[in-house]
């Protein structure tokens, strides 16, 4: 081979290489990380659809844990680490606000452009404030999300009784449904009482419905008699019988699986409980009921404000086609399809009686009211700390180990360390 | 005098000579030490003694990664935080109890297993692997595992006390009953470490010992107080102080089996530091509860070297 022949031949390889380098200099990895429990494989058809519209982005998916605080204690451990793998993560209602002070996520201010705060305007009020902090948008809604009263439709009517309003309403017709039913298995009603954050919440639901509040402008606001009365509520349903007495090793999904299998007659869950029990395997299909949440008598019904949201790591090395992608993720259409699909409350006010998603679920018409009366639970960047105290607060006086009164006082003296 | 200036003046020419270049290539035996110890000294101060002495110092700040306020210098205020934090004294007692139940217990339940592996079996291979088996499963996989046995409607344990006639417990539901299982599920995971140490000293008493007591006419049991325990001694110990180290870090177990639950009644102080540092990110509170641990770990280990010393 001559000289200037190879010489050809190499400029050639030369440039063949520079191409296909430039063609992967364009491609785009995303690397999410999606709960397990919020239905990862919709989500996956969620983000196929981005891929076809977007072909040079390649979204890998990323799940773990099966609670909040899993979830969190795993992502706490890859943000401290300054890990780059990480692009979008989502994230408990809760969290974007401590995300934010621990400086873990990106600001969507700059692609959302001079209108930031009209930008928000489109999700439910709630979803605006807790994705808003200072002034900066830190995430984005992916789903709404708030408890309900699920019960049995067929055991409700076969025994005459309606849908409950108050907790003990709830009781009395629990009692009437089991003494006729005589199944040994059938539980009145399941809701959390293992040390996990939906504990949290069964505190607060009865508390709140008393017209309570924990922290008001940053400060505890504790009022011990509604604490106790509120473990109360709880302990007295499982010294009754309605409760099983295992409760307090009941996390959220045990309460959506018991259900499921048709063992419950009234559970405390949240919306995506939904679609598993309107699914193939379920033994509970279409003799499902939902309802808002009692209240305590006297009280008002009160709802806890769940939901979760699109962070970009602030460590991503990908951070605009990533804030692109979450744009994508938290948009009405996506909205929508995971309502329709995944049984996954959409944060715009306008989808909740879109024809499409009230054909497919019919009661999210009826869930609007209840998202947007749902309470937030404490804003505090110290939140984790915060949940820690409810929640083994609540664990124990279910268990057992410690009573209503003793429980709310070692409470308000730990959650006064806290929010001092 | 010229020759003896001479021999006197030439050794002393060749003494700096030698002082020369014994620095490179005939070192004295001390700065061989010195040279030969270095990388290990510089690698273990790179990966204990700088983050130890970097825990003491973050403990003297107040470091929170979710307050958004820089660290600044706190003096003794985690530490005087520490003094009235309830969970803090609970879950040093826990682990104190823990301590002081599963040592001891995984001590007998090993040395019965030890001075079983030892009798003179045919195949040695199924006693010893069943020695192994526990010591090489890890931590949380025991667990786990320890926790679907113990598991109030599904769990093995309940299954055979039903069928034995008694009611079964909610293991996990009851702060006494979650301990309870917490602690055999320890001392079935150590016992066969402590087993192993044990046996490997059995074995080096010599057989002569028990055919000269056996003549003198002595029983089994005056053999065992009079011969292997006393024997056994040195390997004890041994077990001992590792046995009380990681006891005092019990963590896996507790965290995989309750999570430190009902309440806060099964928690410990390994598993109170990673709650504070990975799980609320206060990083200067966890590391003053790390430096008390550390201190802990410190006080038991000198008391163990004190009792060999005392032994040697």
């Amino acid at each position: 081979m001559s000289l200037p022949k190879t010489l050809t031949w190499l400029l050639a390889g030369a440039a063949l290489s520079l191409t296909a380098s430039a063609a992967m200099a364009q491609q785009t990895n995303l690397r999410v990380f999606v709960s397990s429990q919020h239905r990862p494989d919709v989500w996956r058809k969620a983000f196929d659809m981005y891929e076809a519209k977007n072909p040079n982005v390649k979204v890998t998916i990323e799940t773990g844990g099966n609670t909040s605080e899993a979830q969190a204690q795993y992502l706490n451990t890859v943000m401290t680490a300054k890990d780059t793998s990480l692009d979008v993560m989502i994230l408990d209602v809760i969290r974007p606000a401590q995300y934010a002070a621990a400086g873990w996520t990106v600001p969507f201010n700059d692609v959302l452009g001079n209108n930031a705060e009209a930008a928000m305007k489109q999700y439910l009020p709630a979803y605006a404030e807790a994705n808003t902090v200072d002034g900066k948008v830190v995430a984005l809604p992916a789903f709404a999300d708030a408890m309900f009263l699920y019960y049995r439709k067929d055991l409700l009517e076969k025994h005459g009784v309606k849908p409950p309003t108050t907790w003990d309403e709830l009781t009395a017709a629990a009692k009437k449904v089991m003494d006729a039913e005589k199944d040994p298995n059938l539980q009145g009603l399941s809701f959390q009482g293992k040390a996990i954050e939906g504990a949290v919440c069964t505190f607060l639901l009865p508390y709140w419905s008393m017209g309570k509040n924990l922290v008001s402008n940053g400060k505890l606001s504790f009022d011990k008699d509604a604490a106790v009365k509120s473990f109360k509520l709880w302990k007295d349903f499982v010294d009754q019988g309605v409760a099983k007495k295992n409760i307090a090793e009941v996390a959220t999904d045990d309460t959506r699986k018991e259900f499921q299998a048709g063992n419950v007659l009234f559970a405390v869950n949240w919306s995506y409980a939904w679609g598993q029990f309107q699914g193939g395997e379920s033994a509970v299909k279409d003799k499902v009921g939902v309802v808002k949440l009692p209240a305590v008598a006297g009280g008002q019904p009160a709802s806890c404000l769940g939901g979760w949201e699109w962070g970009v790591s602030a460590y991503s090395n990908n951070k605009t086609e990533a804030q692109k992608f979450v744009q994508y993720l938290s948009s009405p259409e996506t909205s929508e399809f995971m309502a329709i699909n995944a049984a996954l409350l959409p944060a715009f006010a306008d989808k909740y009686t879109d024809p499409d998603v009230t054909k497919a679920v019919p009661w999210f018409a009826e869930a609007k009211p209840v998202v947007e009366t749902a309470k937030a639970r404490p804003v505090t960047p110290r939140y984790n700390e915060v949940s820690e105290i409810i929640r083994t607060s609540v664990n124990a006086v279910l268990a057992g180990t410690t009573t209503p009164e003793q429980a709310a006082d070692q409470m308000e003296g730990r959650l006064r360390r806290v929010l001092r | 005098m010229a020759t003896a200036s001479e021999t006197s003046v030439v050794p002393t020419h060749n003494e700096s000579a030698t002082k020369w270049w014994t620095r490179f290539l005939d070192p004295s035996e001390r700065t061989l030490a010195v040279l030969l110890l270095a990388p290990a000294a510089l690698l273990l101060a790179l990966i204990i003694v700088y983050p130890v002495c970097r825990l003491v110092w973050t403990s003297f700040q107040n470091l929170s990664l979710t307050s958004g306020v820089p660290a600044e210098f706190a003096g003794l205020e985690n530490y005087r935080l520490m003094l009235d934090d309830p969970v803090f004294w609970e879950t040093t007692w826990n682990t104190v109890l823990i301590t002081l139940i599963t040592v001891p217990g995984a001590l007998f339940v090993g040395l019965a297993m030890a001075l079983m592996a030892n009798l003179p079996f045919k195949t040695k291979w199924p006693v010893r692997l069943s020695l192994l088996i526990p010591w090489a499963l890890p931590l949380s996989f025991a667990g786990l595992i320890f926790a679907w046995f113990f598991h109030s409607e599904y769990g093995v344990v309940n299954d055979v006390l039903r069928r034995l006639g008694f009611e079964g417990v909610i293991w996990f539901n009851s702060a006494n009953w979650a301990f309870a299982a917490i602690c055999l599920t320890i001392i079935w995971k150590t016992s066969s470490f402590m087993a192993l140490i044990i046996l490997a000293g059995l074995q080096t008493i010599p057989r002569s010992l028990y055919e000269a007591a056996e003549v003198d006419g002595a029983g089994r049991m005056r053999q065992f107080f009079e011969i292997t325990l006393p024997l056994l001694k040195p390997a004890i110990v041994v077990a001992l102080i590792f046995r009380t180290i990681t006891a005092l870090q019990t963590f896996d177990i507790p965290f995989t089996m309750t999570r430190g639950g009902p309440g806060t009644s099964t928690a410990t102080l390994a598993m109170y530091i990673h709650q504070n540092t990975v799980d609320f990110l206060d990083l200067g509170y966890g590391s003053a509860l790390a430096v008390v641990m550390f201190a802990l770990s410190m006080c038991v280990t000198a008391v163990y070297l004190r009792m060999i010393r005392a032994k040697g």
